[in-house]
C-alpha cells in the first residue's frame, strides 16, 4: 500500500461521496464480521468501507486500489460460510449493497439485477409475476455471492442447474478497473468461449461482478411429502433408489436424523413414530395435479424403501411443524443450554450416503479433542447428496477455544470429504477449504488457479489471501 | 450499589443474548431502517452493541446506531423463523438503557430535552400542563374524578392532546363516544404514559410517569380505559404495574366495535371511498390487534377496504416509533420520512384514496410523507375516527 490512511479516506470519498465511505470502528467491525462462532479481531478490520453506487464507481475504486496496490475485499451480504468476505490484509472493503436494482423483462424471459440484490428480495419480485429463482441460499444472502460461489443449495441444481446454467450474462469490473460484458441478451447462450463461465464460481478473486442476467423460470406448483424411517441410513438408501427408479425429483429432499427428530417432534408437538428419522421434500410440477402425482409417486417410493409411514402433507399445520423440525434444528442446542455452533458439510456419493450417515451420527463420541466435548446432530439435503453435521458447545468457551474447535472441525471435514470422495458442494472451495482442494485435486490444479489469479489481478488486490488459503 | 448490579446484569444479559445471533442476516430484509448498509439494520445494530461490549468502547457512532431502531419488532418475527428467536426489540431497548444509565452516551442529543419535558411538564414537547385539555374546551367533556365518576376514561395521550392533527382524533373520538351515549371523561392532570421514555432507555422516568398515571386512575376509581394511542395502550396492557389489578384497557377500535355490535352506535351515512389500512406496530404486531380496526372500517357503509402488500403482522413501520419522533438521524442513517414514504408507496399501489391508521404518530408521519411525495391530490391520510365521524352523519 503506497498511500497513507488519511489520503486513502480522502481519495475514496472523492470517488464514492463523503456519505458512502466509513472508517469508524462500528462500520469497520460490522463489515469484518463473518458467519463464524468467534469474534472479529483488530487484525481483521478493513481500513475503510466504501459503498460505490454503480459499476463506474467500482471501476474507479479498483483503478485507484490497483495503482496503490491496496487490498480490496468484496462484501455482498457477509453471509459467506467460507470467510470469503473477511478482510485478511486490511485495506478497502468494497460493499456491493447499493447495486440492488431488480428488473424483470418478461418479453425477453430474463431478469437483470445488481449483485447487491438480496435473494429474498429477488424471490419476492419474481414471485409477483409467477417466476421462481433457482437459487436456494439463505434469503439474506446476495445474488452476487451466490453467483460468485455458483451455489444453489438443496436439490435445485439437479433440476434447474447451478447458477452457471441459469446466468445468461454478466457485467464485471476487472481488478485493474476495466469493465467487461459477457454472455447474451437472448436465451441462446454462447457456446465455446464464454467468460461468464470463468467468473461464475470464481469466488470473487478474478473480478467484481456488478450485474447479473438470469433466465426466468416459471414458479412450479408444490406439494410436500414426509417419510418417517427407523434409521437415517434407510433414508440414504431411499435416495439412491429415488434416482434409480427415475422418480421425478423434488425441489429439495431434506432430512433430520433420529436425535434431531426426537427433540423436534417433542418441541413442535408432532405426532410421529417414536425414535424415527424424517425425510421431507417439496415435490414440484407444472400444475397442481402434476405436483400431486409426483408427490404420490415419491410416497410410494419411500414406502417401498422401508418408511414406517409416509404421506402427502395436506394439512398446513402439520406441514409447518414438520418443516420446523428440520429447519429450526439449531434450536436444539440452545434448548440444551449450548450457544456456540458450527456446521460442517460432507457430500458422499449416493452408494455411500448411509455409511457416511452412520459415521456422522456418532462423530463426536469417544474423541479426545475438542470435538469430543461438543454435542452434535446430523441433518441435511440428503436428496442432493449433501449431509451436514452441526456441533454445539457452551457459551462460556473462550474465543480461542471456539477458534481451535473450528480448526479441528474443518480438518475433520476435509478428511471426511477425501474419504468419501465428495466435493465441497454448498459453500465454496476457498479460503478455508484450500487444504482439501490441494489434496483432492493436486498441486497442478492449484497452480492453475494461482496463474489465473495472476493473469486477471497482477497486483493481487482483490480478496487478497483467499486463493492463498488465509483465514 | 443496587443500580450498579442492575446495570451489570443488563450487560450480562446483552452479552449472552447477542452471542446467540446466528448471523443469517434475515432480519435485514425486513428492517425499516435498512437502506443498503448491513451496518444500518437490525443485524448491524446487534453487532455494533456486541462488539462495543467486547471492546468496552461506547461512543456516538454506537449511540446513533442503537437509537436508530424504530422498535417495530419485525426483525423478531423473522428471527423466530430461523431458530435463534432473539428478542431483538428487548435487546435494543436494554442496550439503550445501558447506554443512557450506565455509560451516559444516550439518548440522542435532541431527545435529552424531550425526556426532561416529560419529567417536568408531563409531555415530550414541553407544552404547559394546563393546556393539555385545551382541545376539549367547549365540548362538554367531563373531567374524571372520585366525585365525578365515569364509566370509561378516555386516555388521550400526548400527541392527541397537543398536536393539531392528533387533536382531530381526540375530538372525533369524543364525538363518537358522546353519540353512543358512553359516560366517559378525561383526566385533568393526565401525564405522558411514559411509553416513549422507556423506548429511549429512560426506564426510571417511565416508572415515575406510570406511577403518576396509576395514582390518578386509582384516585378517580377508574375501571375501564379507552385510548386512541397504541403506544399508551401497549404500555398499559404490557408494561404498567397495575395490569394484574383488573383494570380494563381497550384501544378505541375494540371498544367502538363492541358499541356498534350492541347497537349503541349507528353508522348511517355512506362514505363511498376505497381505503387501505396501515397497522400501527404497537397495536398490530406488538398487541396482536389486527382485526378490530379492519372490522370497524368495514362497518362504515360504502367503504371498500383493500390491503397493502405488507399488512397485519407483516406490516411495515411508519418510522416514528422507538423515540424517532424526536431525533434527526445523523448522516448516513435513513430518515423517518424516507421510511414513511416507502409505506405510502405501498398504500398508493393499492389504488386507495384514503390511507387509514389508528395511531397519532403514524398519522403525523404518513401525512408528512404524502405531502413530501406530492401525492395529496391522490391520497388522504386519516385516523379511523375521522371516517367514523363522517359516517355518523
Amino acid at each position: 500500500m503506497t498511500v497513507n490512511l488519511e489520503d486513502l479516506a480522502k481519495d475514496l470519498k472523492n470517488i464514492v461521496g463523503e456519505e458512502h465511505a466509513f472508517s469508524n470502528l462500528v462500520e469497520r467491525t460490522t463489515y469484518a464480521e463473518a458467519i463464524m462462532p468467534f469474534d472479529v479481531e483488530e487484525a481483521d478490520l478493513p481500513d475503510i468501507v466504501v459503498h460505490p453506487a454503480n459499476t463506474q464507481e467500482i471501476s474507479k475504486v479498483l483503478q485507484y486500489a490497483n495503482k496503490h496496490e491496496i487490498p480490496v475485499t468484496i462484501f455482498g451480504s457477509g453471509t459467506s460460510n467460507m470467510l470469503g468476505s473477511k478482510p485478511k490484509h486490511r485495506g478497502i472493503t468494497l460493499s456491493t449493497e447499493r447495486l440492488n436494482f431488480i428488473q424483470i423483462d418478461e418479453d425477453s424471459q430474463w431478469f437483470e439485477c445488481g449483485v447487491g440484490a438480496k435473494t429474498g428480495d429477488v424471490i419476492r419480485e419474481l414471485g409477483k409475476l409467477g417466476y421462481f429463482l433457482p437459487i436456494q441460499t439463505q434469503i439474506g444472502s446476495s445474488i452476487g455471492g451466490a453467483v460468485s460461489i455458483n451455489t444453489t443449495g438443496h436439490l435445485t441444481d439437479n433440476i434447474f442447474g447451478r447458477p452457471v446454467n441459469n446466468v445468461l450474462g454478466l457485467e464485471i469490473v476487472l481488478p485493474t478497473g476495466e469493465i467487461i460484458q459477457t454472455g447474451s441478451k437472448s436465451l441462446r447462450r454462447a457456446v465455446g468461449w464464454d467468460l461468464t463461465r470463468i467468473f461464475v464460481g470464481a469466488e470473487g478473486v478474478l473480478g467484481v461482478i456488478t450485474k447479473v442476467r438470469m433466465v426466468l423460470r416459471p414458479m412450479p406448483e408444490i406439494v410436500d411429502v414426509v417419510g418417517f424411517f427407523k434409521t437415517a441410513e434407510q433414508i440414504g438408501h431411499a435416495m439412491a433408489l429415488m434416482y434409480k427408479k427415475k422418480v421425478p425429483l423434488p425441489l429439495d429432499g431434506e432430512f433430520t436424523a433420529e436425535k434431531g427428530c426426537e427433540w423436534g417432534f417433542k418441541k413442535y408437538g408432532v405426532d410421529a413414530p417414536k425414535g424415527a428419522a424424517m425425510f421431507i421434500a417439496r415435490c414440484m410440477g407444472r400444475t397442481a395435479e402434476e405436483a400431486s402425482k409426483n408427490a404420490r409417486e415419491l410416497v410410494e417410493l419411500l414406502t417401498s424403501a422401508g418408511a414406517i409411514e409416509s404421506y402427502v402433507l395436506d394439512d398446513n399445520e402439520i406441514r409447518e411443524k414438520l418443516w420446523a423440525v428440520r429447519e429450526k434444528g439449531i434450536s436444539r442446542g440452545r434448548d440444551l443450554g449450548l450457544s456456540g455452533f458450527v456446521p460442517i458439510e460432507v457430500n458422499p456419493p449416493l452408494p455411500r450416503l448411509s455409511e457416511a450417515m452412520t459415521e456422522l451420527k456418532h462423530i463426536s463420541e469417544g474423541r479426545k479433542d475438542l470435538i469430543g466435548e461438543t454435542e452434535s446432530f446430523l441433518y441435511g439435503h440428503v436428496g442432493a447428496d449433501s449431509l451436514h453435521c452441526v456441533f454445539w458447545w457452551p457459551h462460556d468457551w473462550s474465543n480461542e477455544k471456539a477458534k481451535q474447535l473450528v480448526m479441528e472441525l474443518w480438518d475433520l471435514e476435509n478428511k471426511l470429504q477425501l474419504k468419501y470422495e465428495g466435493v465441497a458442494g454448498d459453500w465454496g472451495q476457498i479460503p478455508y477449504r484450500l487444504p482439501f482442494y490441494r489434496e483432492r485435486y493436486g498441486e497442478t490444479s492449484y497452480e492453475i488457479i494461482k496463474k489465473m489469479k495472476q493473469l486477471f489481478d497482477p497486483n493481487n488486490i482483490l480478496n487478497r489471501g483467499n486463493v492463498e488459503g488465509e483465514i | 450499589m443496587e443500580e450498579e448490579n442492575e446495570n451489570k446484569s443488563i450487560e450480562k444479559y446483552l452479552n449472552e443474548a447477542l452471542f446467540d445471533c446466528v448471523k443469517c442476516h434475515r432480519c435485514n430484509l425486513v428492517c425499516p431502517i435498512a437502506d443498503h448498509r448491513v451496518s444500518q439494520s437490525a443485524f448491524g445494530l446487534n453487532r455494533a452493541m456486541y462488539y462495543s461490549l467486547k471492546s468496552n468502547v461506547f461512543n456516538e457512532d454506537l449511540r446513533n446506531s442503537i437509537y436508530s431502531c424504530t422498535t417495530c419488532g419485525k426483525c423478531e418475527d423473522v428471527c423466530k423463523l430461523v431458530a435463534a428467536a432473539l428478542p431483538l426489540r428487548e435487546i435494543f431497548e436494554k442496550a439503550r438503557e445501558f447506554l443512557l444509565v450506565d455509560k451516559m452516551v444516550g439518548p440522542m442529543p435532541e431527545q435529552v430535552t424531550v425526556l426532561k419535558n416529560m419529567h417536568v411538564r408531563g409531555n415530550p414537547w414541553g407544552n404547559p400542563p394546563h393546556e393539555r385539555t385545551k382541545w376539549a374546551e367547549g365540548l362538554g367533556i367531563p373531567l374524571a374524578s372520585k366525585d365525578n365518576h365515569v364509566d370509561v376514561l378516555y386516555f388521550v395521550g400526548c400527541a392527541s392532546s397537543y398536536d393539531a392533527q392528533g387533536q382531530k382524533i381526540a375530538k372525533n373520538l369524543s364525538k363518537i363516544l358522546k353519540k353512543a351515549g358512553v359516560k366517559f371523561g378525561i383526566l385533568e392532570n393526565e401525564v405522558c404514559s411514559g411509553h416513549e421514555a422507556k423506548r429511549m432507555g429512560e426506564t426510571g422516568l417511565f416508572a415515575y410517569l406510570s406511577e403518576a398515571n396509576v395514582e390518578m386512575f386509582k384516585n378517580a376509581e377508574i375501571q375501564h380505559i379507552v385510548t386512541g394511542d397504541p403506544h399508551s395502550f401497549y404500555s398499559f396492557t404490557h408494561e404498567y404495574p397495575e395490569q394484574e389489578n383488573g383494570l380494563k384497557v381497550q384501544h378505541y377500535s375494540q371498544f367502538l366495535n363492541e358499541l356498534i355490535d350492541k347497537g349503541k352506535l349507528k353508522l348511517s351515512k355512506r362514505v363511498n371511498k376505497k381505503v387501505t389500512y396501515h397497522d400501527p406496530c404497537y397495536l398490530g404486531r406488538h398487541s396482536e390487534i389486527f382485526e378490530d380496526p379492519r372490522n370497524l372500517i368495514q362497518k362504515v357503509p360504502g367503504v371498500t377496504l383493500v390491503e397493502m402488500e405488507n399488512a397485519r403482522a407483516d406490516s411495515d413501520c411508519c418510522g416514528m416509533g422507538g423515540g424517532r419522533m424526536w431525533m434527526e438521524p445523523p448522516q448516513g442513517l435513513l430518515s423517518s420520512q424516507a421510511i414513511a414514504e416507502r409505506r405510502v408507496h405501498q398504500a398508493l399501489a393499492t389504488g386507495a384514496e384514503v390511507l387509514l391508521t389508528a395511531c397519532p404518530f403514524c398519522n403525523i408521519t404518513l401525512n408528512d410523507a404524502v405531502k413530501s411525495l406530492e401525492k395529496e391530490d391522490s391520497m388522504k391520510v386519516m385516523d379511523i375516527t375521522e371516517i367514523l365521524a363522517v359516517a355518523l352523519g
